[in-house]
């Protein structure tokens, strides 16, 4: 080891100058990554990491321009953004050509390298499919194949382009802290350069941020990891619910089974859920948890299958169902609640009629929701709409496909807003925007809370930054409710198992879950998380477990929610 | 950076053999949609050669045309008269067709459920992946008239335009914006006629596109072969098949290219119709 420590570090830079045309993408950046460290350069869309990490490849991209020294002493890998493999040839093929061309060895010798790699990164035998194309295995099996790849060459030198972007948080963050660790033990230099938000810098020793072209040392706390701002204290007023959700179930028809007997997929399962006067209700759950499902029954668009949604004791779900030609009173009753209850949607830009400007579209549902307000009147409270959501007068007269993302989700804001609502239902509102137009974009949707003492339900795959400013927290799971409980306990002590690993990867920690989620098709029976769970027993396996009481206001569906962590391999 | 750097030990390919194009690079410029350049190249040659057709008997001296001296680019221009003015009737009728299958579709499906839907279109694309343009000949063959032959060569290039206009307007269904609508309390007849009908307009006519490139080939595969259009409209498969019978090559070539051109530019216009109407 001394011997290594004492020789050069592998990848070094000096004074390195990216430049396109005349823009300078990166300026005068020094780093250095040793042996068996693992660096992280974090900076939102467009900062110039890619640029930096195909230079740092020798595979600058066009365009681009490069200054100063870059040195990088032995093999060097990339794993390009995306993370992709050459599409329709089975992955032995790939893995054969890739580790074969690299270290000169045949199929046999390659697969077994990589099923080595594949150990590493946690992927179990059974999954291991080396005869299938990659677009028939899953996503996070594909990054863990492309790491177990990387291992197999054993580069000296491994730099990832956003690894992992666009998996679950909890698998993401096992994947990452999986590759880290094989680079510690190997000796390997690790780059890994990803948006703030994908955690990347969790499983780092360093981490670097890029902002404005200057690559500077993250070494303050960021804002995400500090004591979370306690909710604003007297929105727990305990009044009834103005909406009420009871037993929501959503079920899609399947096509008939072999018998020709109907079949259905059953995606949520009886939640019940309160949303009170000004209070904020965090969804939290990740792909297949239903959460967006949920949020979309809340609004009955479309209206759940099974159970009721209460808005101030009316049932919405009758005049919601599209085929029922319902009564005209019942016509009336869910105008004005959909008034009082507005959406906001996951991908805003997609929320837009594309042959209307937005000024034209924001008329058609004032005119709708809003009878009582003149048509003379229509334009000043568009004007105010768009201005409480941030956005400059001359929005009103522009066209959807030309909006940015940011000012797509301010606009769906400002719609959300015309009608004076209650309460909002936000689907992951901000998924479509990178870092800094993310809190900014929050920032607004908190200040617009506040101001008008609305009610906010908003599911995020965020945990941490979905509860900070939440009063309640509600965590699913395959359609279930596993934990509810006020933000700060699941910000501190959650119970549930899935709570935790959700929270451990909100902060860049290793979530103590192995495996990834199994398919809506195929769950487990019994407890939904008990192929991945570290609690899980065999009886985990007969029932589904209830959602109890555990302390006031605190509910956990866990058979061993008490036990201690990693202190229950007793299944025998 | 290139200087004297100690790189030796570096291989080509990298890791991931398919190399990512640089993703929100500092100026992010609004692309066209792909192929969009090939369609408007389509669309000035496929004009170019209407006109060149419809000025044809201008450039044909004399005022009687006697076909069989007149030179054969002439000639071959005379004949794309008869070929394009039937395509685009054969066109029209089969887009409008395919449109109104589709939609019937959809009424089925509302008025009988689902499956009926997916039955009616699924019957479409059997018969799409159908070798249908062989029935044009043999319509030519039993009829021969003009009429029967639109007709029949309509109905060959439907089944495509209905399972392409199909798929568009099921994307259509299911847009967010309608949801948005539908949160703005809008009744569904007017999520209709305010948000579907008008986004909906675009690409059924592109679908609708699709039907030009398929009828002028059947055209011209069925006159190719002597059971096409009456001798009298003239047509450039007829020449072509003439020409070929009779061993003239300098008689084949104008025809031939002409139809290529047409075929291509053809092709060219309703796959950037196709994909411009598509989200990106
Ligand atoms: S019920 Fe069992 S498998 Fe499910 S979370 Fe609890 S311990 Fe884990």
């Amino acid at each position: 080891m001394n011997l290594i420590t004492a020789r050069a570090a592998p990848l070094e830079t000096d004074a390195l100058t990216l430049m396109v045309e005349d823009h300078v993408l990166l300026d005068r950046a020094t780093l250095q990554v040793e042996r068996g460290e693992v660096l992280a350069v974090t900076g939102g869309a467009g900062a110039g990491k890619t640029a930096l990490l195909g230079v740092l490849a020798d595979q600058p991209l066009p365009g681009v321009d490069a200054a100063g020294r870059a040195r990088v002493d032995g093999r060097r890998l990339l794993i390009a953004q995306g993370g992709q493999l050459a599409p329709r040839r089975p992955l032995a093929l790939q893995v054969a050509e890739v580790v074969g061309h690299h270290l000169g060895i045949d199929l046999r010798s390659a697969l077994r390298r990589m099923a080595d790699g594949l150990d590493r990164m946690g992927v179990p035998a059974a999954a291991r499919r080396f005869d299938l194309p990659p677009e028939q295995i899953s996503q996070s099996l594909r990054w863990a194949c492309l790491f177990a790849m990387a291992a197999a060459v054993g580069p000296a030198v491994l730099l990832a382009d956003s690894p992992c972007a666009g998996l679950d948080p909890t698998v993401r963050l096992r994947l990452l802290h999986r590759l880290a660790d094989w680079a510690r033990a190997e000796g390997v230099a690790l780059l890994l350069a990803g948006r703030p938000e994908d955690r990347v810098d969790g499983p780092a020793d360093r981490v670097l941020r890029l902002r404005h072209g200057r690559l500077v040392p993250d070494s303050a706390v960021p804002p995400e990891r500090s004591a979370p701002a306690s909710p604003p204290v007297g929105h727990e007023m305990p009044g009834s619910a103005l909406l009420r959700a009871r037993t929501v179930g959503m079920a899609y028809p399947l096509s008939p089974g072999p018998k020709g007997e109907p079949r259905e997929l059953t995606v949520l399962h009886g939640v019940d859920l309160d949303l009170r006067a000004g209070e904020t209700v965090a969804l939290l759950g990740e792909t297949g948890s239903a959460k967006a499902t949920l949020a979309r029954a809340l609004l009955c668009l479309p209206p759940p299958t099974a159970g009721s949604v209460a808005w101030m004791g009316r049932d919405m779900v009758p005049a919601a169902v599209p085929a029922a030609s319902a009564a005209e009173a019942d016509q009336a009753g869910l105008r004005r609640t959909r008034r009082d209850l507005q959406p906001l949607f996951p991908d805003p830009a997609a929320s837009f009629d594309p042959s209307m400007t937005i000024a034209a579209q924001f008329a058609v549902a004032l005119e709708s929701l809003r009878p009582d307000i003149p048509a003379s009147q229509r334009a000043l409270r568009i004007a105010e709409a768009l201005a409480a959501a941030g956005l400059p007068d001359g929005t009103a007269e522009r066209w959807p496909a030309g909006l940015t993302a940011a000012e797509a989700a301010r606009a769906g804001l400002a719609r959300a807003l015309l009608s004076g609502p209650r309460a909002l239902v936000a689907d992951e509102p901000a998924a479509t925007l990178s870092a800094e137009e993310r809190s900014g974009f929050l920032d607004t949707l908190r200040v617009v809370r506040d101001h008008h003492r609305l009610s906010l339900v908003v599911a995020t795959e965020q945990f941490a930054e979905g509860l900070r400013d939440a009063d309640r927290g509600i965590v699913l799971l395959a359609g279930h409710v596993v934990e509810s409980a006020a933000a700060g306990i699941l910000l501190t002590a959650p119970l549930h198992p899935y709570s935790r690993a959700m929270l451990a990867a909100s902060r860049g920690e290793r979530p103590a879950l192995e495996g990834d989620a199994p398919s809506g098709l195929a769950q487990p029976a019994g407890c939904p998380l008990r192929r991945r769970c570290p609690l899980a027993r065999d009886f985990c396996a007969q029932a589904m477990p209830p959602l109890e009481e555990v302390s006031p206001g605190h509910r956990v569906a866990c058979h061993y929610w008490d036990a201690p962590e990693g202190g229950a391999a007793d299944g025998a | 950076m290139k200087d004297g750097d100690p790189m030796a030990d570096f291989e080509q390919p990298p890791l991931s053999p398919v190399r990512q194009p640089p993703q929100g690079g500092p100026s992010t410029v609004p692309q066209a949609p792909r192929g969009f350049a090939r369609g408007l190249s389509g669309a000035a040659v496929l004009a170019a050669l209407t006109l060149a057709c419809a000025a044809a008997p201008l450039m044909a001296d004399g005022s009687t045309i006697r076909r069989l001296d007149a030179d054969p680019v002439a000639a071959a221009l005379l004949d794309g008269r008869g070929s394009l003015s039937f395509a685009l009737l054969a066109a029209v009728l089969g887009g409008l067709a395919g449109i109104v299958w589709a939609l019937l579709a959809f009424l089925l499906g509302a008025l009988r459920g689902d499956p009926a839907r997916r039955r009616s279109i699924a019957a479409a694309e059997r018969l799409a992946g159908l070798p249908l343009a062989l029935l044009v000949p043999a319509a030519g063959g039993l009829f021969g008239g003009l009429w029967p032959l639109a007709l029949v060569t309509a109905a060959t290039a439907a089944p495509a335009v209905a399972v392409l206009a199909h798929a568009e307007i099921s994307a259509l269904t299911r847009a967010e914006f309608l949801n948005a609508a539908r949160a703005a309390a809008l009744p569904e007849p007017a999520v209709m006629r305010r948000h579907l009908v008008p986004n909906a307009l675009r690409p059924l006519l592109a679908a609708a596109t699709l039907a030009l490139p398929r009828v002028l080939a059947a055209e011209s595969f069925a006159s190719l072969l002597g059971l096409g259009l009456p001798p009298t409209l003239g047509s450039w498969g007829a020449s072509v098949g003439l020409a070929a019978r009779l061993g003239d090559p300098l008689g084949l070539a104008p025809p031939a290219l002409l139809l290529a051109l047409a075929l291509w530019s053809a092709c060219a216009v309703a796959d950037a119709a196709v994909a411009g109407s598509r989200k990106p």
